[in-house]
């Protein structure tokens, strides 16, 4: 069932007409191959993002499908399958059966989860939060304790870490070991989940529904096995389950709203936002800020880090409450792999003034992500 | 070349400016792509738009903070820090965290060595 971790994700078919688009996209220079010649993918430098596939005009670009391991599991008696979807995908989805971009069918997705016959229906955004007790809990402790350096990266997007893991050793300690939602979920998946439900953690497949195509690559990664088993079996991306459901003559639009399933699928708004470019970061402020300060927030939202644009900052004042003074946070978030390396060189120079910075490789974060629906709108 | 004197064919002129157009478009709309004109680029309003869809769903959430998740703060209490919520507890980090880079092949010796003794 593992895809072997250096299995090619992203392949550039024979359709390829050669215009060399997707080289203009690629963030990592990973693509080759001159104008009026078929492209390659050199599979070293390529971060599994999929962004070259969803920008190409020609449908040239594929990802690595796997309906068919998803169908061999549920048609399986002996497998308990568990599902998980990510928060990009509920405003996405609706896009395949004809709903405008950023329609909610997160009350159809989990209907549809059920319909499908998954054992249980559960809900990344559920990790979401864990990662956020998790990794800004980290965050405190390097702020106020000095354990480990400053500032500290996000480390949700498994583009972005294999980027930093091919072009930056010496920035890795900087990256929050706090794992991405996706893994966390699986781990605690085969472990506290199969105990409560009384499921051998052997017999239990742990499938993920993402905006994403490098989430393929990331559950195949060999250190991924903290329960004893691949903590996340297979990937799939919102347009496979979209083929999925319709392969399946399930009437999405008809479907009533339903939730997720007790356990391990409670979400909370601050999960949510996981799903756009800064996200993370606003989740993680909520979190810091009444953790320090030990007051609760009139208002939720951090507006200040909110919005498009490829590099935004921000400085958040938090009264930490040990230390009886504010603290002023200062904050980066990146958004396109593209403008990354001058905020990576600032801090491999020593000058970064950040305590915190989101890197996200996708335009927009996860909801445009390479496993979205491809919009031809001009 | 007998393509071009048969009568059904085309003749020299018109495959000239066939060949031509068509070298032209290619050549043209590479050439926009390469100084980031954007010939093939398609609108990115839909970004927005579920985005807008995303802080939506956010203001419709009865709980919007992370540490208020009752699912989450059971899984602290009752497996990876029994009786109290503590992130960073050595179960949370056996699970839930990683290493990057060169630490992995240890980071793997580690777990195997976790899952012989829990097995």
């Amino acid at each position: 069932m593992p895809v072997a971790s250096n299995a090619k994700i992203i392949e550039i078919s024979a359709e390829c007409k050669a215009c060399d688009h997707c080289s203009a996209i690629c963030p990592t220079g990973a693509i080759s191959g001159v104008l009026g010649q078929q492209h390659t993918i050199d599979a070293a430098h390529c971060v599994n993002c999929g962004q070259c596939l969803i920008n190409c005009p020609f449908q040239a670009i594929h990802d690595l499908s796997r309906l068919d391991a998803v169908q061999a599991a549920l048609a399986d008696p002996r497998r308990y399958v568990v599902v998980q979807a990510a928060p990009a995908v509920r405003v996405a989805l609706g896009e395949e059966f004809g709903l405008p971009p950023g329609a909610n069918v997160k009350g159809q997705m989990f209907a549809a989860l059920r319909s499908l016959k998954f054992d249980q229906i559960y809900d990344t955004e559920f990790a979401a939060d864990l990662t956020i007790l998790e990794e800004g809990t980290e965050l405190i402790e390097r702020i106020l304790h000095s354990r480990g350096p400053l500032p500290q990266f996000t480390s949700c997007c498994p583009a972005w870490i294999k980027y930093a893991e091919d072009r930056y050793p010496r920035l890795l300690p900087h990256i929050s070991t706090a794992k991405s939602p996706q893994q966390m979920f699986g781990a605690v998946a085969k472990t506290y989940a199969a105990q409560k439900l009384q499921v051998d953690p052997a017999q239990m497949v742990v499938v993920s529904i993402m905006p994403c195509t490098a989430k393929k690559y990331e559950c195949a990664r060999p250190e991924m096995i903290a329960s004893g088993y691949q903590d996340v079996d297979i990937v799939l991306t919102t347009r496979e389950l979209a083929t999925l459901i319709k392969q399946s003559g399930i009437d999405f639009l008809g479907l009533p709203d339903q939730a997720a399933d007790k356990l391990i699928g409670s979400s909370t708004g601050a999960a949510t936002i996981f799903g756009v470019t800064g996200g993370v970061m606003e989740a993680a402020l909520r979190t810091a800020y009444e953790v320090l300060s030990g007051e609760q927030l009139e208002k939720v939202e951090f507006r200040s880090v909110r919005g498009l644009a490829p590099v935004r900052e921000a400085i958040v004042e938090i009264p930490v409450k040990a230390l009886g003074k504010k603290v002023p946070v200062k904050v980066c978030i990146v958004t396109g792999l593209k403008y990354v390396d001058p905020v990576v060189l600032d801090v491999l120079a020593g000058r970064s003034p950040y305590h915190f910075i989101e890197v996200m490789n996708c335009p927009g974060g996860c909801i445009n992500g390479g496993g979205q629906p491809i919009r031809r709108d001009f | 070349m007998s393509v071009l004197i048969e009568k059904s064919g085309l003749n020299r002129r018109q495959f000239l400016k066939g060949a031509g157009l068509l070298t032209a478009t290619v050549v043209i709309s590479g050439l926009l792509a390469k100084f980031g004109i954007k010939a093939f680029a398609r609108s990115t309003a839909y970004i927005g738009q579920r985005a807008a869809g995303v802080y939506s769903l956010d203001e419709a959430m009865t709980i919007r903070r992370s540490h208020q998740n009752p699912e989450v703060l059971q899984l602290y209490q009752e497996f990876l820090s029994p009786g109290e919520v503590k992130p960073l507890s050595e179960r949370a980090h056996h699970l839930l965290h990683t290493r990057y880079g060169s630490d992995i092949p240890a980071l793997i010796a580690d777990l195997k060595i976790h899952a012989l003794h829990a097995a």
